[in-house]
């Protein structure tokens, strides 16, 4: 068989790494179907490529349905019974195969058009909850589909070297991953805030987003190399590509190794600055990282993710238990629980009309000071974990003091009532996120109110900007080192050292060598990140001199352009700290495609 | 030939899961078995499950069973239990 040409891909490195491995195939379930024409000649054998399919789709459920018998009893087990009977269902085998015959269809389009049209008559059903049942003629479609493909639908437990390429990956696809497994992620769609971004920077392996038409040109197998600090993956690398990667990765191991070492103890700058670190968390996954890079407690925990999995509003108890867990994995440096970060695209069904403009529409404390129920069962259940763990609340999105009082109010009047039923909670102090313009245009006043200001970076850059980080469009709109960001932050830490309250600066910035030194210059001491950057971040602070930093960062801020900006990181860091920031981990200079990291 | 109609009491009506039942019973027997809306508007040979869900019966909905073969009577009966005992979802979580 003739060896196939490399092949590089572009995209948007999320989560940082480099790694080696095979590509497995991973179907979203909105996959896209083709139509082509069969030649009379070979319908016969498209007829035999379904009933393949059929075959193998069966010999999929029959074990599913042996296991789920076992685990979930007899009646929880007749769903899978009920899909093996449609696979067996001569009515719909049939419906495919005349599909076939009199469309001249290729095998996948049939099977599409007939389940269509079924679906289309389920859902004329005016029984709602038979009408859901139309999903299980869904499930058993895409079987068949995926079937045809040739492909295992299920991968719980992944081979050693699985690169997940999928076009995008769901949440319930994700959490279904044996993630232990996974060595790195690649998807035709998603940006820097994917739900798949986040995970990936949480556990710790490398994603590469935004790679448009990657996943077709991919098999199961195919050699593949992610690197995601040149945002692009190496498909069908060649001998001379696949060398370089092998070296460069033993001499990122010895590099790490030697650092892993001095990896305790209080972070402190070459001057003598003290910079804490903390651990963003979302998920129990993520909860390992916490102390394993000894990050100085939780500084972001992301509830909403309690709600990702259901989509329902969890129960206090439910959530308290969460609560508890997360304290006692942060430990006595505390939690800082986020109020639900959710907007119309996460609750639409239950709460809202779809918006045509989700970002800028009722979300986050906006959502929470609407639907008060949610926001008081949410801050009850912190407020009793709190009176066995050390949990802090920071308000998402606050525009100004107005939502910040009302919130303060709510959960003044919650530990009232806690107080009055005689229920044991605790003290918790309350923040505010920084992440919109007009929170950092009032920060002086804000900072009155509040008991701590967390700087929620990667919101601020998209406000700031008014670009979407998910959007390939305005990529070269995104950037981070705007002189307008420098200059949001720098505001927003001079109000809060003014009021003399802490500032934790949060988002992808913080856990970005480079940015975090930057930080660092604009004055920030605290900083919060994703637990498997600790160890980077904590390297490039304790080898520079802060003093230096702000020189630098006080030069930036006078600067006309993000392309300045990132001019003069480039240029000064790569010359003080040679050693740290080798240029590839600086920004790039600009040229066609997106930006540098 | 034997006929007799049949009510869905199941509160989550004749579902996937119960259509199942209502296949794997009817398929336990030798007859011809038919199952229609009493309205004449949809009907479906109960020994294809695709058909069954077709008739979208919800709870409440009357069904005329049709049944012609060798073991009938003893198919008939067996549908029936099946139908008077809510397919045995007794304790079904709520549909959402």
């Amino acid at each position: 068989m003739e060896q196939p040409h490399e092949i590089r891909f572009k995209g948007l490195g999320v989560s940082e790494g480099i790694v080696i491995g095979q590509v497995l195939r991973m179907h979203d379930g909105a996959r896209q179907v083709y139509h082509w024409r069969v030649n009379v000649a070979d319908l016969e054998a498209e007829r035999l490529r379904f009933r393949g399919a059929v075959q193998l789709a069966r010999q999929q459920v029959v074990p599913i349905n042996k296991q789920a018998e076992k685990r979930l009893g007899k009646d929880h087990s007749y769903i899978f019974d009920a899909h093996l009977l449609l696979l067996e269902d001569e009515k719909l085998t049939s419906d495919i195969e005349k599909q076939i015959t009199d469309e001249q269809a290729n095998a996948e389009w049939a099977v599409e058009v007939v389940g269509d049209r079924l679906l289309s008559l389920y859902s004329e059903i005016k029984d709602e909850y038979l009408r859901e049942r139309g999903s299980d003629i869904e499930d058993v479609m895409q079987r068949l589909l995926v079937a045809l493909s040739g492909v295992q639908p299920r991968h719980r437990h992944l081979s050693e070297d699985a690169v997940i390429v999928s076009q995008d990956l769901l949440p319930s696809a994700v959490a279904e991953l044996d993630l232990e497994h996974a060595r790195a992620l690649a998807t035709d769609t998603g940006g820097w805030t994917s739900h798949t971004a986040i995970l990936a920077r949480g556990i710790g392996i490398p994603a590469v987003v935004g790679l448009r038409d990657f996943y077709r040109r991919t098999r199961t197998g195919d050699k593949i190399i992610v690197d995601s600090t040149r945002n692009e993956v190496i498909l069908h690398p060649s001998p001379g590509t696949l060398e370089h990667y092998q070296a460069e990765t033993v001499s990122r191991m010895k590099r790490e190794l030697a650092s892993d070492a001095k990896e305790s103890g209080p972070l402190l700058t070459e001057d003598g600055v003290e910079i804490t670190l903390r651990a963003n968390v979302e998920v129990p996954a993520e909860f390992e990282g916490v102390e394993k890079h000894g990050a100085h407690g939780v500084g972001l925990y992301r509830s909403e993710f309690l709600l990702a999995r259901r989509g329902v509003i969890v129960s206090e108890q439910e959530q308290r238990l969460a609560y508890e867990e997360v304290a006692r994995v942060a430990g006595k440096e505390g939690v800082i629980i986020r109020l639900f970060d959710l907007g119309g695209e996460n609750l639409r069904e239950q709460f809202q009309e779809p918006e045509k403009n989700p970002a800028l529409g009722l979300r986050a404390i906006r959502f929470g000071l609407r639907n008060e129920e949610v926001m008081r069962t949410q801050v009850r259940a912190i407020l009793v974990a709190a009176a066995n763990g050390n949990l802090k609340i920071v308000l998402p999105m606050v525009a100004d003091v107005s939502d910040v009082r009302r919130a303060k109010a709510i959960i003044q009047e919650e530990a009232n009532s806690l107080a009055k039923a005689g229920r044991a909670f605790g003290d918790v102090s309350v923040g505010a996120m920084i992440e919109v313009p007009s929170a950092v245009f009032m920060a002086d006043n804000i900072a009155k109110v509040v008991d701590f200001f967390e700087l929620g970076t990667n919101d601020l850059v998209q406000y700031t900007l008014a670009v979407d980080r998910g959007n390939d469009e305005v990529a070269d709109w995104f950037r981070t080192l705007h002189p307008a960001v420098l200059h949001s932050i720098d505001r927003s830490l001079k109000a809060a050292f003014r009021a003399g309250i802490p500032a934790i600066v949060c988002g992808e910035m913080a856990s970005t060598p480079a940015y975090a030194v930057l930080l660092v210059g604009l004055g920030a001491t605290d900083l919060s990140m994703t637990p498997s950057a600790i160890p980077r971040v904590r390297r490039a602070l304790a080898g520079i001199d802060s003093r230096e930093a702000r020189t630098i960062a006080e030069e930036c801020l006078s600067c006309e352009t993000a392309d300045d900006v990132e001019g003069i990181v480039r240029e000064r860091f790569g010359k003080l700290w040679p050693h740290l920031f080798p240029p590839k981990s600086l920004p790039e200079r600009r040229q066609t495609h997106s930006q540098g990291k | 030939m034997l006929e007799r109609t049949l009510l869905v009491t199941a509160r989550l009506g004749l579902h996937a899961r119960a259509a199942a039942k209502v296949v794997r019973v009817a398929r336990g027997f030798n007859s011809k078995f038919e199952l229609r809306r009493v309205d004449n508007s949809v009907s479906a040979d109960a020994k294809s499950i695709l058909s069954v869900l077709m008739l979208a019966a919800s709870r409440g909905t009357e069904l005329k069973a049709t049944v012609e073969g060798i073991d009938e009577e003893a198919a008939l009966n067996a549908i029936d239990n099946l139908f008077a005992e809510g397919f045995g979802e007794m304790e079904q979580e709520s549909p959402r």
